[in-house]
């Protein structure tokens, strides 16, 4: 699975996996051989479909094929913009939206709560309060109208819905040139009444006036608890998501345009792709790199890996995710644009470490440290036609000798030795009064050790021991730090893929088509019912709310013509012991509850679940369960991108593998290391350190007393021999 | 990490006018090394008076050199309090809320502390009359001496600097 730049007209491109990012609109194109190749164009926010059709036709020259004769063969198109989250960021939309809520809670936005004050920021900002501050709300506090109701916690209505109130504010919203009315009231994903009734009226008015204003339930789109997150998101879907639709639509004609067959599909935060048609847009603002954990998901399906931790550096941010049994966790209220959300999203744990991060000597206590801003792109000094002026960890490796200048990123950008050497010496090496070497060691160590800390805080955290777990590690710097960071940790296996650095963008076109719906409930399962009572009460309702979930899904998937027969669905809770605090996530084998026999299967995964992640002793099914959460995700199969297979030859690399070796800095010493091309290494192949394997846009580092061999997928998998 | 700021940031940073990406981004570097004497310098051009700001002690009062063994409270106005270690509320003009109406007439029914159990102290300049600080204490408390810097620990340890003087001014 190499880029391949032949002129060979008989390829035909079937994935089609387009990233349009804040610059730059990035392809990831794949024939049905598995073979892939990379497109770039210069983003065009005014209209994206164009930036797509130019990067598009860029990763097709590649291959000599014209955009017309190729759209035709693509049986997979995944698109993912930032638009929507910039107009979160930059807290500017096209369009005008008015809110009503529960009166008394007209400043729940301005309020936000305390973690939205941090949420977002470095550690220590997060750590230190006179760094806090209260992010701008998305709307104005005069574009917001109470309305006199009250539904309980359980659902119960407290105060009836004051018709006249929601009439009023109907109406001067609408004075108001509003394009769409937001309505939050207070647990309304218990009790929808109100919001629904709110709607009717403001349906009449809207009518009445033949205005075009939309009116979007909070119910209707996020029936979970807690408010802010719960306005937070309904006001994002008006505010950021609906404007998107018509970029998305001029994309998908673009396609149509072209003689693409294929319905164009966008990556969405729960880890599957959905139709431009979706109801749900908001969940496609995805701020996190979780193409790595679908990638990485899809290959370990292939190839019988289940437990995996997933581990994706970059230029600024170190990611960590786990899978188990072939299945991620998912993250329920995350952060996007320093607001906190009701979306179901992959659930990663971001560090502000990479390739990229600055390294500086703190003037209080003299100790060298890292981030958390970085050169990002910019890679670090030593690439001397960027502006960087501060030592980065990049510009150490490179003093180290385990980049090589001439060659990085294949030689398209110009990295100068000389400098990185110079600059540390003054930066670091001389303030810390050490050799120069010395100290760009002492850097690479610090990342690593930090690394390494937060990586087994992962696993160990979440109650699993390295052991059970495979550790991936992709991302254009994962690889030349793969060695440092699972030291001694003890992973079953350390495995690297030669595509490294392509592993995000492969995992957007591995994506399954798929929604997935939540809604929160309190259905207790008390200890002393029969199994026939509580199938009748709790059971049946959890059935009745799975089944409602069922039916949004097979709404959206007749948006696109697709029937119900076509969908594979699966259904989720979260469950607890009936009064903690902290639900678990259960994968139910069950589709149905409201038998005695399948409750009590569902209870038994349950109790597996919770014996697995917090121990037998702990598990206390004489207090009861609590269902907090019913899900439910709907899947219909797409094409998905080859996974190589080459039969292994022998543990001898070939000739044309081995380049010229180069004196390293390896711990305190120069040693000579072998230098191999990381694309001419062969499945079987064994490579020892001290060794540096270099890619077009990877760099696999090789320490001594390590070694790898290449395996039939052209993985590496990588041992510590010493 | 700039080791210093250009000297309009220091002059938006004393006035509270930076943006706020501006303002975090300073709070979350390494201190520039040369921001005391930035702020201070900035501080000694605004005062219409000579005798060197030694620190600046609260809103509008200043520790200023007399001569180099004397240091006082000064107000930007030019009211000079007392000794640097003394206690310039002393030497103010105060005004006492001891009285549900005196409360009432700054706060909502309801909304201000019993007088029983709490006074405010309002402290303001007999020179220019400003309100310098309030203090909210249980009656009879003494006046509290907010603020007792040690100058001499600060210049030769913190950041080895000779304290000015009106000669070296």
């Amino acid at each position: 699975m190499a880029t391949s730049e032949d002129e060979d007209t008989d390829r035909s491109p079937e994935v089609l996996s387009i990233d349009a990012g804040g610059t730059m609109t990035d392809t990831f194109l794949m024939d049905e051989g598995g073979e892939f190749t990379i497109g770039k164009a210069k983003t065009t926010p005014d209209d994206e479909s164009r930036g797509f059709v130019n990067s598009s036709e860029d990763a097709l020259d590649d291959w000599g094929l014209d955009i017309d004769e190729s759209f035709p063969s693509l049986t997979s198109t995944v698109y993912s913009g930032t638009a929507m989250l910039n107009r979160l960021v930059e807290r500017e939309s096209e369009v005008n939206v008015g809110v009503l809520t529960t009166g008394g809670m007209e400043d729940t936005l301005r309020m936000g709560r305390g973690r939205q004050s941090y949420t977002g920021y470095s550690y220590s900002d997060r750590l230190h309060v006179n760094t806090h501050k209260h992010p701008e709300p998305l709307i104005e506090r005069d574009m917001i109208r109470g309305v006199r109701e009250r539904i309980d916690v359980k659902g119960n209505e407290l105060v009836p819905l004051y018709e006249d109130d929601v009439r009023e504010g109907v109406k001067d919203l609408l004075d108001r040139d509003v394009d769409h009315i937001v309505v939050m009231f207070m647990h309304s994903y218990q009790n929808e009444s109100h919001e629904r009734r709110t709607k009717e009226l403001a349906q009449e008015i809207i009518d009445a006036q033949d205005a075009e204003t939309t009116v979007m339930l909070s119910s209707e789109y996020y029936p979970t608890l807690k408010e802010l997150q719960r306005l937070n998101t309904t006001v994002a879907e008006a505010y950021a998501a609906e404007p998107s639709r018509e970029q998305l639509t001029n994309v998908q004609e673009a396609v149509d345009d072209h003689g693409g067959d294929i319905g164009v599909r966008v990556m969405a935060s729960h880890g599957g792709t959905i139709d431009i048609e979706a109801n749900e847009l908001a969940r496609t603002m995805i701020s996190g790199p979780i193409g790595g954990m679908i990638g990485a998901n899809y290959f370990g399906r292939q190839t019988g890996y289940e437990n995996m931790v997933c581990t994706d550096i970059g230029g600024t941010s170190f990611d960590m995710g786990i899978i188990i049994d072939n299945d991620w966790e998912i993250d329920y209220n995350p952060e996007m644009a320093r607001l906190l959300l009701t979306l179901p999203m992959v659930n990663m744990e971001s560090v502000g470490a990479g390739t990229g991060s600055y390294v500086r000597v703190n003037p209080t206590f003299d100790t060298i440290e890292l981030g958390p801003e970085s050169a990002g792109d910019q890679v670090g000094v030593s690439a001397v036609e960027t502006d960087v002026d501060t030592v980065t960890v990049t510009d150490c490796h490179v003093a180290m000798g385990w980049i090589d200048p001439e060659n990085f990123l294949g030689g398209d950008m110009p990295i100068d030795r000389a400098v990185a050497e110079r600059e540390i010496r003054e930066q670091v090496a001389t303030p810390m009064n050490l050799g120069v070497h010395e100290a760009a060691q002492g850097v690479v160590d610090i990342l690593e050790n930090k690394l390494r800390n937060d990586l087994e805080a992962v696993v160990t955290g979440a109650g699993y021991s390295p052991s059970n777990f495979k550790c991936l590690s992709y991302g254009g710097g994962g690889p030349v730090h793969t060695a440092g960071y699972t030291r001694g940790l003890g992973f079953d296996e350390v495995l690297v893929p030669e595509f490294a650095a392509a592993f995000s963008a492969f995992g957007c076109g591995a994506a399954d088509y798929e929604y997935r719906y939540d809604q929160t409930t309190s259905i207790d399962i008390d200890p002393n019912v029969s199994m026939e009572e509580a199938a009748d009460t709790a059971g049946a309702r959890l059935t009745e709310v799975w089944s409602n979930l069922e039916e949004k899904i097979v709404d959206e998937f007749s948006n696109s013509n697709i029937g119900r027969d076509e969908i594979d669905f699966q259904y989720h809770i979260l469950g607890q012991y009936q009064g903690q605090l902290n639900s678990i996530d259960i994968t139910s084998p069950v589709a149905k509850a409201n038998e005695p026999e399948k409750l009590e299967q569902l209870l038994e995964t349950f109790e597996a679940g919770y014996r697995r992640q917090y121990s037998e002793e702990a598990r206390s099914p004489e207090l009861g369960h609590t269902i907090t959460q019913a899900s439910v995700r709907g899947v219909q199969n797409v094409t998905k991108p080859k996974i190589p297979e080459e039969e292994p030859v022998g543990p001898e690399p070939p000739e044309a593998a081995f380049k010229s070796p180069r004196n390293a800095y390896w711990d305190g010493n120069w040693l000579e290391t072998r230098i191999y091309d990381l694309h001419e290494l062969e499945p079987g192949n064994k490579v020892s350190g001290p060794a540096v394997l270099e890619g077009a846009a990877t760099t696999f580092v090789l320490p001594p007393e390590y070694e790898t061999h290449l395996d039939r997928h052209r993985v590496h998998h990588l041992k510590h021999t010493g | 990490m700039p080791d210093t700021y250009p000297r309009e940031i220091i002059e938006d940073l004393v006035d509270d006018s930076l943006e706020w990406d501006q303002l975090h981004d300073m709070m979350s570097k390494f201190k520039d090394t040369d921001r005391f004497q930035q702020v201070r310098e900035v501080l000694q051009e605004r005062v219409d008076w000579e005798d060197p700001i030694i620190i600046p002690y609260a809103e509008h009062l200043y520790i200023v050199a007399k001569s180099a063994d004397r240091w006082v409270i000064k107000c930007d106005c030019g009211h000079e309090f007392c000794e640097h270690d003394q206690n310039w509320k002393r030497e103010a003009l105060i005004n006492v809320r001891d009285s549900t109406e005196a409360y009432r007439e700054i706060y909502p029914e309801g909304m201000h502390p019993h007088p029983d159990y709490m006074e405010l102290r309002e402290f303001f300049c007999p020179g220019c009359k400003t309100l310098l600080e309030v203090e909210n204490m249980m009656p009879g408390y003494p006046l509290v001496h907010t603020f007792e810097p040690d100058i001499e620990t600060f210049y030769d340890e913190w950041i080895d600097e000779p304290i000015p003087t009106p000669e070296s001014a």
